[in-house]
């Protein structure tokens, strides 16, 4: 008899060293990448997988896509919440197997609502918004480099958003509709929440992680208007939903 | 070579104190004659009245006076022939003429003396605006090269020289603006502005410069000085999805701003097959003091020797390696390390693959050294000897190098102790053509030893391209704009 032992690359067990790869936290980083990377780190904290946070000033140039956060484990890098769950779920770590496909669809659907609105949001108010980004966004992108590189980066980043915007049709908003906007994304994941400790059942999902990651940083990002987090805050059950997580998986993070 | 013609309008003998001159003594005879002649032509004392120089256009004629005015101190015929000629190449190299014939007549008009002369230069400028068309194919792409030229385009042989390449796998191009001292060609003042794209897969890395320099030349005594300040925003991504995380977290952007210094002395006859004659050369180069993110020393050296020994056979040495230092306590860029390995360096190893690397991909080191012994024949029965067969050379070589990284904090003796172990060599025999002026094709017989894990070799047999150094050998493997003059 002939045995052959096939071995599952993907099922090799999560290593202690895996690492996860953000911009400077206290000069570099922007609202929109902390909240995804306060998502990507909620998530793995919430499947119980170790994940060690370092800041590079590189992080969006040496991610894969160009977007952050990455995490490096072992030989692999993966970038963004989306291929991270998909990779965790292929190393059997899953938090939304006890959803049926009705809730999974739900589950979706919810997450393309905060990432169509809370983080294109995100992205404006920080790139389109000129009080922002002359104060807050251009400089703090632009930090680690040296004149003239850091005006070159910042301009052209700005560029290439605002690019963006008006690609999907936000370049004519007005701040104002975009505030609306992030109401009404909040009023839709508030009647969701209700009263339930998380979205789905007992048990937290990516979408948790996401919607957490995203009012999180919301709440506690200095802009140059409050109007944001007042937003937010108008919707009380979204608050104690984000204390709850804090207090849950963070509570050793000193904030 | 030009021609360079006497002419007079005077039958001969020419009238005045120069008397007993007769007009046999002029024309072409058999050797006999030939001494006298020449005694006679030397003893005629003769003044340069004027100089002329005709069919100047935009040319501004200050610039001219400085080569020519040499002729003026002729003191006779033969001499003034021959500075004649000197003025002619001094004239040639300014780059702004097309030809230029020298014409030597007697003096006329009113204040004409009986033993004048007057040298006119008839020169025909070059046009305004030049341009070529080129395809180059090569490294699995192709791409199309558009020169555009001014040249000497303020009269004072400035030139302005436009490069714009396209090609299947990156697009560069670059101005470039040349001023000359005038009266001292040699010392000269280059400014430059370009965006060159480069991909290097033996480290998996791409690399894109934007950059302007400026740059001084000039001679001093037997010494060729350079001075350059450059300034480049460095852009780095990894070349493949596979690129090692190593190489992966030096992508991103960067600005060096570096000033440099070059030094060199070179008496070799030829560069690609020199038969005499040494080159030393040494450059330095600190970044980080004049604004940018990259901080650091950077020294290196190349020696070369060459010595013609029995039956046209030619041996040559040659020595060369650098060090990086990392200023201000920051790691080094791959962008700024040396890179050693492959057919200009250590034959037998692969491209710049020697020395530290992270799967797969080579890092580059902060210090190197490398030498070579080469021993050149002429093909074997001298097959087209006179012709086509000079351009071969059969060679028999001995490599050696070793690239590493050194911790600053050991001393000296730590760093030589450090470059002195797993050195690679190898040796072997092929043989070399002659492109041109500026590279050779080589197809070698090698044998590598001393191969450290990690190293990539190749096999035994390898043919081979490899240009004329003109930046150090070791970090010629990062982006740099190199003018080719036409």
């Amino acid at each position: 008899m002939v045995c052959r032992r096939y071995t599952n690359k993907a099922a090799e067990p999560w290593p202690e060293n895996a690492t996860l790869y953000q911009p400077l936290k206290e000069d570099q980083i922007l609202l929109s990448d902390c909240a995804s990377s306060l998502a990507v780190q909620a998530y793995l904290r919430m499947c119980g997988l170790p994940v060690q946070v370092f800041c590079r000033a590189n992080a969006e140039y040496m991610s894969p896509s160009g977007k952050i956060p990455f995490i490096h484990v072992g030989n692999q890098v993966v970038s963004e919440l989306g291929p991270i769950v998909q990779f965790t779920k292929a190393k059997g770590h899953s938090l939304s197997d006890g959803l049926d496909d009705v809730q999974r669809a739900e589950m979706k659907a919810y997450m393309e609502l905060v990432n169509n609105m809370l983080l294109t949001a995100e992205l404006y108010i920080q790139w389109c918004d000129d009080s922002t980004a002359t104060e807050i966004s251009r400089p703090r992108y632009s930090s680690p480099y040296s004149w003239p590189l850091n005006k070159i980066l910042a301009y052209q980043k700005q560029w290439e958003v605002r690019r963006k915007m008006n690609a999907i049709g936000w370049g004519g908003k007005t701040l104002e509709q975009v505030y609306e906007d992030v109401s009404q994304c909040c009023q839709a994941l508030s009647q969701r929440l209700g009263t339930q400790s998380y979205f789905f059942n007992k048990q937290p999902t990516e979408l948790d992680a996401l919607v957490f990651g995203h009012l999180f940083t919301i709440l506690t990002t200095r802009l140059t208007s409050t109007e944001l987090a007042e937003r937010v805050k108008s919707y009380s059950n979204l608050l104690s939903f984000c204390r709850r997580i804090e207090q849950t998986y963070f509570e050793d993070k000193s904030s | 070579m030009g021609t360079v013609h006497a002419k007079s309008l005077d039958p001969l003998p020419m009238h005045g104190r120069d008397l007993d001159v007769h007009p046999e003594d002029f024309m072409e005879t058999p050797d006999q004659g030939q001494d006298s002649k020449q005694e006679i032509l030397e003893n005629k004392d003769v003044v340069v009245q004027h100089v002329n120089i005709q069919g100047l256009g935009r040319t501004k004629e200050d610039l001219l006076g400085y080569e020519i005015s040499d002729v003026f101190h002729a003191k006779n015929l033969i001499d003034v022939m021959k500075r004649a000629h000197v003025a002619r190449q001094r004239l040639l190299r300014l780059g702004i003429f097309k030809d230029v014939e020298v014409l030597i007549d007697t003096s006329e008009g009113t204040d004409a003396l009986p033993n004048g002369l007057d040298v006119t230069f008839e020169v025909t400028e070059v046009k305004r605006l030049t341009g070529s068309y080129n395809t180059m194919v090569g490294n699995n792409e192709g791409s199309m090269v558009l020169g555009l030229k001014l040249p000497n385009m303020l009269g004072r042989a400035e030139k302005l020289t436009f490069q714009f390449s396209y090609g299947t796998k990156e697009t560069s191009y670059g101005l470039s603006f040349f001023k000359p001292q005038p009266g001292h060609f040699e010392r000269n003042l280059t400014l430059n502005m370009y965006k060159v794209t480069g991909q290097f897969p033996w480290s998996s890395l791409k690399e894109t410069d934007r950059g302007v320099s400026a740059e001084l030349n000039f001679p001093l005594g037997v010494t060729n000085h350079t001075l350059k300040w450059e300034g480049v925003w460095r852009e780095l991504g990894c070349l493949a999805r596979s690129a090692s995380f190593a190489v992966r977290e030096e992508s991103g952007h960067s600005l060096k701003s570096a000033l440099s210094h070059t030094v060199s002395v070179d008496s070799r006859n030829s560069a690609i097959f020199p038969s005499r004659g040494a080159l030393l050369r040494i450059n330095q180069e600190l970044a980080g003091y004049t604004g940018g993110d990259a901080s650091f020393l950077k020294e290196d050296f190349e020696l070369q020797l060459n010595r013609r020994l029995f039956w046209d056979s030619v041996l040559s040495a040659s020595l060369w390696g650098g060090m990086l230092y990392p200023i201000g306590g920051q790691a080094s860029c791959i962008a700024d390390r040396f890179y050693l390995g492959g057919p200009t360096s250590v034959r037998g190893f692969g491209m710049y693959s020697i020395g530290p690397q992270s799967e797969g991909d080579y890092l580059g080191g902060e210090a190197y050294w490398a030498g070579g012994l080469h021993l050149y024949t002429p093909l074997p029965f001298r097959p087209g000897k006179g012709g086509f067969g000079d351009l071969f050379r059969t060679h028999f070589f001995l490599n050696a190098g070793n690239l590493c990284n050194l911790s600053y904090g050991d001393g000296p003796r730590a760093h030589l102790q450090k470059l002195a172990e797993c050195i690679r060599w190898s040796y072997g025999a092929g043989i070399v053509l002659r492109l041109g002026n500026i590279a050779r094709l080589e197809l070698n017989y090698c044998v590598p030893m001393g191969v450290q894990s990690g190293d990539s070799m190749h096999g035994n047999w390898k043919l081979a391209e490899g240009r004329q150094r003109r930046e150090s050998g070791g970090s010629r493997g990062r982006c740099s704009w190199n003018w080719k003059d036409s």
